[in-house]
């Protein structure tokens, strides 16, 4: 099947088999392996994206279903002169990051938990909010620190 | 200088962009797609393999299976294993090499143009088994007349590995004792749950050489490894590490690397020369890579009346799984563990490695200290309830200080720091105040917060890790800088290091560059390094057992200086190779256990708080304080990140990680039933305390860290829920159900 979607501002257009899982499409057919696979059951989140700016766990999705959306991955997160998003220095400056394997699917649904929640955030709520990601190097302490220095200032 | 700051680590923009590259990230253009197949059988004997309907399947191209083996054994420390297990191997194999011994032994590669091919292929593979009798778990290994998992190695038992202590009199240490504490404690199975699961890509490189890009821990072990069964020359396999997304242990011994590597070598030999791909998915890595061990340990702790131990026995049973792996090494750390940092003058333990059909245990953060210090720390804590007298103090009046023998009958080496330790902890837990009322908390947000069945508790521990393999094995750790400059320069402008040791996470290339720049004087943006290939770096032994700060970072110093020697006599540029060995270290004599297993320790303690509520069995963590003599930390905010990662990965195995077996089959491969921690279960607070007695040997005095945090929180958490509920708890992990189960125990 054809689908089309804008992915970090271009348009990709692509013959799909229907069964074909949105990140198997993101890494494979338009080769962005920033987006990571960590699991089977959608347990860990390593390949979390935003679609039409929420973020999605990109295995809960067939490409067929994305067509016709806006697809950011961690690729596009950046700004076009390349300076990194602030959620991206954030993870780097507080040291949110070991492996780095978790890291695209935390920092796109930090993000996106920090853009939902304008008032601002504290810690209870970044707990509650990276529920569906799972990291197994840092201990998660320093991943709450990088989303509230951008969270606490939205 | 660069030693002791934190400067932000040089591949973390990479990892936030999205840029950095993993093992079997990408896929090179015309790469074929392999499928490891797994035997499927606990125990049972091939009798026939046909793969005509495999290779009828359209798109697949070959399949490898143990005739492509020229040598169809390995094993990281014993080859006990086939490589494939099959009925048409020729090649040399001290294993009988037809017999599957877990349900993941391998038994065919199966090689296609796209990875749905494969698998279709991997489907038409047919295959006749006999079963043998299942031997899935320790008492089944250890019944009289027990079928032997491996009767090739001439022993008459499936504990095929036997440790000893046998110091003083421990009768009449018993004799002395006004209290002793006889108990048995069982430890789980914990997989490793990398977030990378196991992926890779092979290829004859343009020199000829068998070529594996894949995330691993020790580069030229898993070429010696590749190298043994190819049948090849080590130079004539090249090993790469790619990021690799966490390892923990989990990636120290073959998972596809072999598979990878014969498959490369054979098409090569037929004309296929196209790169192969491979990835396992979660479910394949939980099935077929090692855990770390389970086991049952008994011990017995006697002390006097004012807390000082007079005697120790203990028997250390651990479950190897169908190979060996690393288990006599684990083996031998828990049998030194079990003894914790204590002076005892007369103890008797006998450890056992135990054969069974079931998943190989191996090396996982901790490598048998998590499992020896479980058993120790906990009939410490009953001890000294049962006396009357402070934990802590019951510690501090038996630990071990420098000159002390430890419990293999020789001197401690120098700088053992386990009372500054255990002090520091208990001050920085602020143990002299009470504890306040708990907070409410529910485990569940839409769940109201329970207020009126919460119980707070506090519990302590403390203990060590040697540095490094020991008992014997023959350390070693190679490192080559090169300075840069023109001939009229005094200092050189930039410095490359080469070295294999392995980032698989935890920060050690940056650590080993800020080295390498207060080695050199070159400053740490022009110090840059070349990691991880065979082809252009030495040895780095394994990124494992705490050891590869110190040893690289001895290495380092080596090849600093000489490199500065060859500036000075005007080579520019400047190159020093060293090849760094630490002091040698003994395996215990087998009957007495006496020897120097060790050339250097780390000391930890910590303090944890929880919140116990009785109606649901629900545990909290309020705080935990994790105290660490590390010598010197090099990278001070890769420390913590050590710490607080390590408590966390503990939290899991103490609290929900819980792999079940059945019949030799593992029953929750994956992370929708093998939990572990999200952010919402962590402790809420680490505090994170980092002492710095500098090591005698250590690189700017460092010791190691990566383990320590680990291996003490399940006793010191077992003794909160105790302090808490009145419960002690000999197994966990505590799960909701079974904290609920033994309350209710208690209640009838």
């Amino acid at each position: 099947m054809e689908v089309s979607m804008s992915v970090n501002g271009d348009t990709q257009t692509s013959d799909v088999e229907p069964r074909t899982l949105l990140v198997h499409h993101i890494r494979d057919t338009l080769g962005l392996t920033g987006t990571n696979i960590g699991c089977d059951t959608s347990s860990c989140g390593a390949c979390t994206i935003h679609v039409n700016g929420e973020s999605v766990k990109s295995c809960t999705m067939l490409a067929v279903q994305a067509d016709g959306t806006e697809i950011t991955t961690i690729e596009g997160l950046a700004g076009d002169d390349g300076e990194l998003h602030p959620m991206q220095a954030a993870f780097m400056e507080c040291h949110g990051l070991q492996c780095g394997y978790c890291t695209p699917g935390m920092v796109m649904a930090a993000s996106s938990l920090v853009a939902e929640n304008p008032e601002g955030l504290d810690e209870t709520a970044v707990r509650q909010g990276l529920e569906g990601n799972l990291c197994r190097c840092t201990g998660y302490h320093n991943i709450v620190k990088a989303v509230l220095a951008v969270g606490d200032t939205a | 200088m660069s030693v002791g700051q934190s400067p932000l680590r040089h591949d973390a923009a990479a990892k936030t962009d999205g840029s950095i590259e993993y093992a079997g990230d990408t896929v090179p253009a015309g790469a074929l797609q392999a499928v490891v197949v797994f035997s499927g059988r606990a125990h049972a004997r091939m009798l026939l393999m046909s793969t005509d309907s495999a290779l009828a399947v359209p798109g697949v191209v070959d399949i490898i299976t143990a005739a492509d083996a020229p040598v169809n054994e390995y094993g990281l420390t014993m080859r006990d294993q086939p490589a494939l297990v099959g009925v048409d191997h020729t090649g040399a194999a001290a294993v009988d090499a037809a017999v599957s011994r877990w349900e993941a032994d391998q038994i065919a590669v199966v090689i296609a143009e796209t990875r749905a091919a494969a698998t279709a292929g991997a489907a038409a593979i047919e295959v006749e088994w006999e079963d043998l009798p299942l031997v899935d778990n320790i008492d089944a290994a250890l019944a009289p007349k027990a079928p032997l998992v491996h009767p090739e190695n001439g022993l008459d038992t499936n504990a095929y590995h036997h440790l000893r202590i046998r110091k003083g009199d421990p009768d009449f240490g018993f004799a002395l004792a006004y209290a002793v504490i006889d108990e048995v404690y069982e430890v789980p199975h914990q997989e490793h749950a990398y977030l990378q699961p196991e992926a890779g890509t092979a290829y004859i490189d343009n020199e000829g050489r068998v070529t594996i890009e894949i995330g691993g821990q020790w580069t030229s072990e898993d070429r010696e490894q590749v190298a043994h069964v190819l049948g090849l020359p080590e130079d004539r396999v090249r090993i790469i590490y790619k990021a690799i997304g966490g390892a923990f242990g989990g990636k120290e011994d073959m998972s596809i690397q072999i598979a990878l590597g014969l498959a490369a070598m054979r098409l090569a030999e037929r004309g296929e020369h196209r790169p192969i791909h491979c990835r396992w998915s979660r479910e394949e890595s939980i099935v077929g890579h090692h855990k770390r061990h389970r086991g049952r340990i008994r011990i017995r702790l006697g002390a006097t009346h004012d807390g000082t131990i007079t005697a120790l026995e203990a028997d250390v049973d651990l479950d190897a799984g169908a190979y060996n792996y690393t288990s006599n090494k684990v083996l031998g750390n828990a049998h030194v563990s079990v003894a914790g940092a204590y002076r005892i003058p007369h103890a008797r333990i006998d450890s056992r490695a135990i054969y069974t059909t079931t998943v190989p245990g191996g090396a996982f953060r901790g490598f048998g200290g998590p499992q020896g210090h479980f058993a120790i720390e906990s009939a410490v804590n009953r001890l000294a309830a049962e006396l009357g007298i402070d934990p802590v103090e019951m510690r501090l009046r038996n630990a071990l200080v420098d000159g002390d023998d430890g419990i293999t009958q020789t001197v401690m080496p120098e700088g053992v720091s386990m009372r500054e330790v255990i002090t520091a902890c208990s001050l920085q837990a602020e143990l002299d105040e009470a504890l306040p009322d708990p907070e409410p908390f529910s485990p569940i947000a839409s769940l109201p917060s329970a207020t009126t069945s919460l119980r707070r508790g506090r519990g302590f521990a403390a203990g060590f890790k040697n540095i490094g393999f020991s008992f014997g094995f023959p350390e070693r750790c190679e490192a080559e800088i090169v300075l840069n400059g023109n001939p009229n320069d005094e200092t050189p402008t930039s410095a490359e290091l080469f070295h294999g040791g392995a980032e698989v996470g935890q920060g050690a290339h940056l650590a080993m560059r800020q080295m390498a720049s207060d080695a050199t004087g070159v400053s740490l943006d022009d110090v840059h390094g070349h990691f991880s290939d065979t082809a252009t770096s030495g040895d780095p032994g394994s990124a494992s057992a705490s050891r590869l700060t110190f040893m690289a970072g001895n290495s380092i110093l080596g090849a600093a200086e000489e490199a500065e020697k060859a500036w000075r006599e005007g080579d520019r540029p400047a190159r020093g190779f060293f090849r760094y060995t630490p002091p040698p270290t003994e395996a215990l004599d087998p009957e007495t256990g006496t020897g120097a297993p060790n050339f250097c320790y780390g000391y930890m303690a910590q303090c944890i708080e929880v919140t116990v509520d009785v109606d649901t069995g629900h545990i909290r963590v309020d705080r935990v304080t994790s105290t660490h003599d590390v010598g010197k930390a090099i990278n001070p905010a890769l420390v913590r990140g050590q710490i607080e990662g390590a408590v966390v990965q503990a939290h899991g195995y103490a609290i929900s990680e819980d792999l079940q077996l059945a019949d030799g089959f593992i029953t929750n491969p994956r992370f929708s039933s093998y939990l572990i921690p999200g952010i919402g279960d962590i402790p809420l607070q680490v505090d994170s305390q980092i002492l710095e007695f500098a090591d005698p040997l250590g690189p700017f005095g460092a010791r190691g860290v990566a383990e320590m945090p680990f291996i003490t929180y399940t006793p010191a958490l077992t003794a909160a829920v105790h302090d808490a509920t009145g419960l002690w708890f000999n197994t966990f992990p505590l799960t909701p159900s079974r904290v609920l189960g033994g309350l209710q125990a208690a209640e009838e």
